[in-house]
């Protein structure tokens, strides 16, 4: 909240083929002001920023001119052309500031509440959240914007979902392009035989990845002997000459050229980076080892096999590269993907973030002495035979469930099935136990982790997949032994409106309650605020539902009331707690005669 | 799971067991009783080797009073580690049903470059330079020497195993080389020779083929193992070949010119004993010696003992250190020749003429300028009449090298491997007759213009090599998924089985889906023969192919070549053409390229693309390195493609000649070997997409010549089966079509245990019920 209002210039269209009305926007937190530079003119615009519902605006670098687009509840829209793109964003960032605060800024709330400061990203990702998920909008619209709750409050049970958010941003990074750099191809200018090659900071990033011994080159040329364009046209040189294929001119240009020698010659990095790395490969795969166990294949010995003939001969092996070996490479490195996290502008700064990120790695490499413990595990999996094992606990991902409606729902019919024999399971689980063998269990299982640790995963993978199904059968079943087919559930057979408006209703008061609890005990004034705000807006819902039954067919009705029935319970205990709770109180502030609130 | 087969209780590692393992294990149980040898062909993906492993260890369990030894023969390194691998699991299950007394000692060997935890020694570049440098540290007499002069290295693992003694025991386990590794690393005892110690009290051995094929190596590590054994050759499809490749030699000019410098640095040495001796100094003359720094107070009379030895006709002077041995004889043990070397070539300086005078023949022989073909008998003759050199005394040339370098104390043996090579031409020229023939061709046949002449000695006769094996082991089992046609096996390597079976494979569900392209997308036909393969429209229509696939199939697709000369062209041809971006685009490229440290780890990068999810295809060499042993199963491998049929060079001199010989010995038609010949190296590629039942890969025979009834029909019966008649004659978008279909298809859960009247999984009870049968029938 770095201002409090913003001016700049803009045109002002109602359309967007209107030319628009050249003037001056000024945007407080409370409304919009467009003043016409022409006085005369019709466009003058005084808006209250709550019937602003939502905003679009160009993107930079589309060829279109930097618009802002309100849209206001009515779905009318107001569209202003700025001067230019920073302006637009500074306006548009101030409308995503008002329209997020939206409702704590117009009433604020009486009662103090610990502030925060929030970042004009945050910002953005709440909105961008709210504008994905309209449950969570109408939700936001209904509590934040009423009063009920506070924006914090609103977004404090939800932080997982604001850090997903935030966590998957970050984690995706850009590798390298599938294609070869061998590809780059060069322009012609048509008249002279001058060919002009086009490197970005991306290219360049490549080639040195791909090519240790370029990367260790221009790390020590450039720029104190050789000016960076010298370098990259010997390297283009030495390219030309390897295109040719001609192995005989390479190893003479090779010899009058030191520099370009570095270029034509194998790349040495590579090969002992390669020894390195075939220390740690795959044993089933390892034919290095294969050919140190060949006798049979003494130099001269067994029938020549095609091919074997080419490796002995040819004198300038040195200088002959071939496209395979290009082409093994180029994979490898994408593969690995892109070490540097540098903003890709100058070659000099790739360079060395390259060598530094390369440093590391090594270091990593030496460090860590476990991986022939993993090659082995990972040997001993491959050789299991698959179906013949009954079935493998593998490590199992994290289940991300973003709607958990969805996720019920498909796991209705697995429900369905075995519910029987589940539920008796957890009969016999839950009378199988008496008070001492559970404390012995307990006991052992404490000794267990004093003696070894803590092991990985801390609960049995068996038995937490019998618990959780267990728990998904119970929930799944209240809602769905209501109708009873599995596949079409009672709220399908209800009018589209009804069903919407019990959804909407079970969220809100799940949202109510969940804040409704989470306040107990209570222990500051602020609290004791918020579960009187909470209590009036829970008792606002009795009327509605009842409402809603009465706006159902007859036939239906006893259905609604079904599913009524639980969210009235639900209130019930709530407001029951509370009214316990309250009286409670006031016992107490009773006997203390200073009073207490 | 444990069942009863008759007699003996098989353990086995798994909860479920497929029928066509139990049925393998009965008949593998028929061959173990009746002390014979068998041929099983099992289609690759149906557990052959754990069926294997756990029945013969289940069966010499069962009779602890005549225990057996199994030695598993694999052909490459890490067949060897995979297969102790799975013997590892059955171990541990085996232990934990039956207790201690299920305990084995199961060992892989290997050689010293991949055994030897000396860092100094093991950073040499290959494997000759990490032999040679083990026999610098520990050859007897430079351990002698070292006892006097401290200032000579020695290898302290192995002097700890040493001093250890017969405290150096493995305790029983599956020992993988890497494990033996890390055990030799703990205890500070050298793991090769302490594996090379344990192989006698071995229950089970896992090698390579050579250590018991080919008589080099066979004569040095293989010597002691008792009759009691069970040889069993996994992945046997290639077996002929790898018996005539044990007994074939070849001579290039560069290595007639690296015998003659080995020669005179051998003179060298002889002059210097005798030098030494009229002096009765020591001077400093050569740079390895001031290095080792030594002081030897030996003389001529060293070369005078060996004389002396050699009359006696003692070759190698009775039992030598282990660390001394170097490569045995190449000639089989039973044709070695049981007496005194010849006269003439027992003095030192003798024998040298004598190999001064091959040498130079040989020479002469190589400026031809015609293809020359000689039988062995001939060549020797020729020999004897413009060298002077008899037959006998070309017989014991090996032997008489070997003996002087000893003698010489040489240490740095990888210097004198071509002196080597031509002593073990002369000992097989001279040793062996027939099913032999020596071929010189000046120049290589596709490159008329570089002269590169090459004499080669080349066997023909696989039986010849096998034949030891056969006569000394009581049961020797030739197992392999491609064994088609079975019949033929026998013939080649001149055995008679008691046991030879072809098993099918009884499928879930359809996994597998062989196809035969015979045309491209432009309806016009693909091959690989010689007048079509550099066709621009043959190229880009396998471009095409390899195109389309790639964007709809998932993770790991494999493509074989008939060729690296074919790949290499091909790839330029698609990289010019731009199909190799598009290509790209889809899924990562990586190659086989003849640089086996690169297509290793180009191999293990695939592997992760595969694991990742990005996908990759790999092109790879139908009679390469890969194709010998690398597995693509699962996700590794969803697609083979075998562009073109993987005939070999049919214009080779050797191939002309093997063939004849083939003809004439068995009545082998050449055509018919040819195509066997090429239909098992395709049929080998294309199987290693399929693990077990629950995996599924897709097969396209890319050449017009495969929907040809007399090719296609040597194919195996089990991927025989599959070919639907459909899909015999398709073109690019039909097998676009078929393969999205079946992806499709077999992405559908399905039930593991086949339909109720055919069972393809059985368990623990179901197996019962059928052993109860089985007992029923057979007490009527």
């Amino acid at each position: 909240m770095a201002s409090t209002h913003v001016t700049k210039r803009a045109k002002y269209k109602t359309t967007i083929k209107d030319p628009g009305t050249p003037g001056t926007l000024r945007m407080t937190f409370e409304k919009i002001l467009f003043v016409p530079h022409n006085p005369k003119s019709a466009g003058k615009l005084d808006v209250e920023f709550r019937y602003i519902k939502g905003k679009k605006h160009t993107k930079e670098g589309s060829n279109k001119p930097p618009w802002l687009n309100l849209t206001n509840n009515q779905n009318g829209s107001f569209i202003f052309e700025f001067e230019n793109y920073s302006d637009l964003q500074e306006c548009r960032d101030f409308v995503g500031k008002v329209l997020a605060k939206g409702g704590e800024v117009s009433e604020k709330p009486t009662v103090a509440y610990p502030d925060e400061q929030l970042s004009a990203a945050e910002m953005e990702l709440r909105i961008k959240l709210l504008q994905e998920d309209s449950e969570l909008q109408k939700l936001h619209k209904q509590f934040v914007l009423s009063g009920v709750l506070t924006e914090t409050e609103f977004w404090a049970t939800r932080k997982k979902l604001l850090d997903r958010e935030a966590s998957k941003k970050t984690k995706q990074r850009l590798g390298f392009k599938s294609a070869m750099i061998s590809d780059i191809k060069p322009s012609t200018d048509g008249r002279t035989n001058k060919v002009t090659f086009n490197l970005t900071p991306e290219v360049i990033l490549q080639i040195f990845a791909e090519k240790p011994a370029v990367h260790r080159a221009f790390l020590s040329y450039v720029p104190n002997k050789m000016s960076e364009r010298t370098f990259w046209t010997k390297y283009f040189r030495a390219e030309y000459l390897h295109s040719t294929k001609n192995s005989i001119a390479a190893a003479a240009e090779a010899a009058e050229d030191e520099e370009l020698a570095v270029f034509l010659k194998q790349d040495d990095i590579l090969a002992s980076e390669a020894r390195k790395k075939i220390r740690r490969v795959d044993p089933t795969l390892d034919m290095e080892a294969d050919e140190g166990d060949d006798y049979t294949h003494l130099p001269d010995h067994g029938i020549l096999r095609e091919g074997s003939k080419e490796m002995t001969e040819s004198q300038n092996e040195l200088y002959k590269r071939s496209l395979s070996q290009d082409i093994n490479r180029h994979a490898a490195v994408v593969l690995e993907g892109r070490a540097v996290d540098v903003e890709l502008e100058d070659t000099k700064a790739v360079a060395e973030a390259l060598a530094q990120s390369k440093q590391k790695s090594s270091n990593k490499g030496e460090s860590d002495g476990d991986t022939s413990r993993e090659r082995l595990d990972r040997l001993s999996r491959m050789t299991e035979i698959e179906d013949l094992q009954g079935p493998n606990t593998l490590p199992l991902a994290p289940l991300c469930i973003k709607d958990p409606r969805d996720y019920f729902d498909s796991q209705q019919a697995n429900a369905l099935r075995s519910s029987g024999d589940a539920l008796g399971e957890i009969e016999q689980i839950k009378c199988g136990l008496s008070t001492q063998e559970v404390y012995g269990s307990l006991r052992e299982s404490i000794s267990s982790i004093k003696a070894m640790g803590l092991k990985e995963p801390i609960v049995k993978p068996e038995v937490a997949h019998q618990v959780f199904d267990a728990l998904t059968n119970s929930i799944s079943n209240t809602k769905y032994h209501i109708g009873k087919n599995p596949q079409e559930s009672v709220l399908d057979r209800l009018p589209r409106k009804t069903k919407e408006e019990l959804l909407h209703h079970w969220t809100s008061i799940l949202e109510l309650l969940k804040h409704f609890w989470a306040s107990y005990p209570i222990t500051t004034t602020y609290l004791y605020v918020k579960v009187n705000r909470l209590k009036d807006a829970m008792s606002n819902i009795y009327p509605q539902l009842e409402e809603i039954k009465g706006s159902v067919p007859s036939e239906l009705r006893h259905q609604v009331s079904l599913l009524v029935r639980p969210m009235h319970q639900a209130l019930d205990a709530a407001i029951q707690h509370y009214e316990a709770s309250m009286q409670k109180r006031s016992a107490q502030s009773g006997e203390r005669p200073n009073g207490y609130v | 799971m444990k069942f009863q087969i008759e007699d003996v209780t098989v353990y086995f590692p798994y909860d479920h067991i497929y029928p066509e393992q139990y049925s393998y294990m009965i008949e593998l149980k028929g061959t173990l009783d009746a002390k014979g040898h068998c041929l099983l062909e099992m289609p690759t993906g149906t557990g052959k080797t754990i069926a294997l492993l756990s029945l013969i260890t289940s069966y010499s369990l069962s009779k602890p009073q005549s225990p057996m030894k199994l030695i598993y023969c694999t052909r490459t390194v890490h067949e060897m580690e995979k297969t102790l691998a799975e013997l590892k699991i059955l171990h541990n299950y085996q232990i934990k049903h039956l207790g201690p007394q299920a305990r084995i000692l199961a060992i892989g060997l290997s050689s010293r470059k991949n055994l030897c935890v000396n860092p100094t020694v093991v950073a040499a570049e290959n494997r000759d330079s990490v032999d040679a440098g083990c026999r610098k540290l520990t050859a007897s007499w430079v351990r002698a020497l070292a006892e006097e002069n401290t200032d000579v290295t020695t290898c302290e693992f192995f002097e700890s195993y040493e001093k250890a003694a017969s405290a150096a025991v493995l305790p029983p386990g599956v020992y993988t080389l890497q494990e033996l590794r890390a055990f030799g690393k703990e205890k500070g005892w050298c793991p090769y020779f302490l594996a090379r110690h344990m192989v006698q009290f071995a229950n089970v051995v896992v090698y390579s083929y050579q250590y018991l094929l080919d008589p080099k190596v066979a004569g040095i590590i293989s010597k002691e193992m008792q009759k009691e054994s069970v040889v069993v050759f996994d992945e046997a499809h290639n077996i002929d070949n790898v018996c005539i490749e044990a007994l074939s030699v070849s001579v290039r000019r560069q290595t007639l010119e690296g015998a003659t410098r080995n020669l005179s640095r051998i003179s060298q040495e002889i002059d210097r004993y005798v030098f030494f001796y009229s002096r009765g100094l020591y001077r400093c003359q050569f740079l390895n010696w001031i290095m080792v720094g030594r002081f030897k107070a030996t003389d001529t009379s060293i070369l005078r003992a060996e004389y002396n030895r050699l009359v006696e006709g003692l070759v190698l002077g009775g039992n030598l250190p282990i660390t001394d041995n170097w490569l045995s004889n190449p000639a089989l043990p039973d044709d070695i020749l049981k007496e005194a070397v010849p006269g003439n070539i027992r003095r030192a300086e003798h024998f040298l003429h004598v190999l001064r005078r091959l040498v130079q023949y040989l020479s002469g022989r190589l400026d031809t300028e015609n293809v020359e073909k000689e039988s062995p008998v001939g060549f020797v003759a020729s020999i004897c009449s413009h060298a002077g050199i008899d037959q006998k005394t070309l017989k014991f040339c090996y032997d008489r090298l070997h003996s002087l370098m000893l003698t010489l104390e040489i240490t740095d043996t990888d210097e004198f491997l071509h002196i080597q090579t031509i002593c073990d031409f002369a000992t097989l020229v001279g040793t062996y007759g027939r099913g032999f023939s020596t071929i010189i061709e000046p120049f290589d046949e596709r490159m008329p213009h570089i002269p590169d002449p090459v004499l080669q000695l080349s066997c023909h006769d696989a039986s010849l090599a096998i034949k030891p094996v056969f006569d000394r082991f009581q049961s020797v089992v030739i197992t392999s998924g491609t064994l088609s046609p079975i019949d033929l096996y026998p013939r080649l390597l001149n055995f008679h089985p008691v046991v030879s079976r072809s098993f099918t494979m009884s499928l879930t569900r359809d996994c597998i889906c062989p196809m035969v392209l015979t045309r491209g997308s432009d309806q016009l036909p693909v091959s690989t023969k010689f007048d079509m393969r550099s066709d621009p429209g043959v190229v880009r229509n396998y471009g095409k192919l390899l195109l389309e696939m790639v964007s709809v199939v998932p993770d790991g697709i494999v493509c074989f070549f008939v060729s690296y000369s074919y790949m290499d062209g091909i790839i330029n041809t698609w990289n010019d053409s731009g199909i190799l971006k598009e290509i790209m685009q889809h899924k990562l490229v990586f190659i086989e390229t003849q640089d086996v440290v690169e297509t290793t780890l180009a191999l293990d990068n695939y592997r992760r693309a595969c694991d990742c999810g990005r996908g990759a295809v790999f092109f790879s060499v139908a009679r390469g390195k890969v194709a010998e042993g690398i597995d693509f199963d699962r996700h590794y491998g969803r697609l083979v493609i075998m562009i073109g049929v993987p005939f070999q060079y049919t214009l080779s001199k050797i191939l002309l000649a093997r063939l004849e010989y083939l003809r004439d010995t068995f009545q082998i038609k050449e055509g018919d070997f040819l195509t066997f010949d090429a239909l098992r190296q395709a049929a080998q590629c294309v199987g290693r997409v399929i693990r077990s039942k629950a995996d599924y890969g897709m097969m396209i025979f890319a050449d017009k010549r495969y929907s040809r009834h007399d090719k296609r029909s040597k194919l195996p019966s089990w991927i025989l089966s599959h070919l639907q008649d459909a899909n015999l004659n398709l073109s690019t978008d039909m097998a676009l079509h078929i393969a999205r279909e079946f992806l499709k298809k077999m992405a559908q859960p399905y039930d593991k245990t086949g339909s109720s009247d055919k069972k393809t999984l059985l368990s623990q009870e179901e197996m019962e019920k059928l052993g109860d049968g089985s007992m029923h029938e057979m007490s009527y």
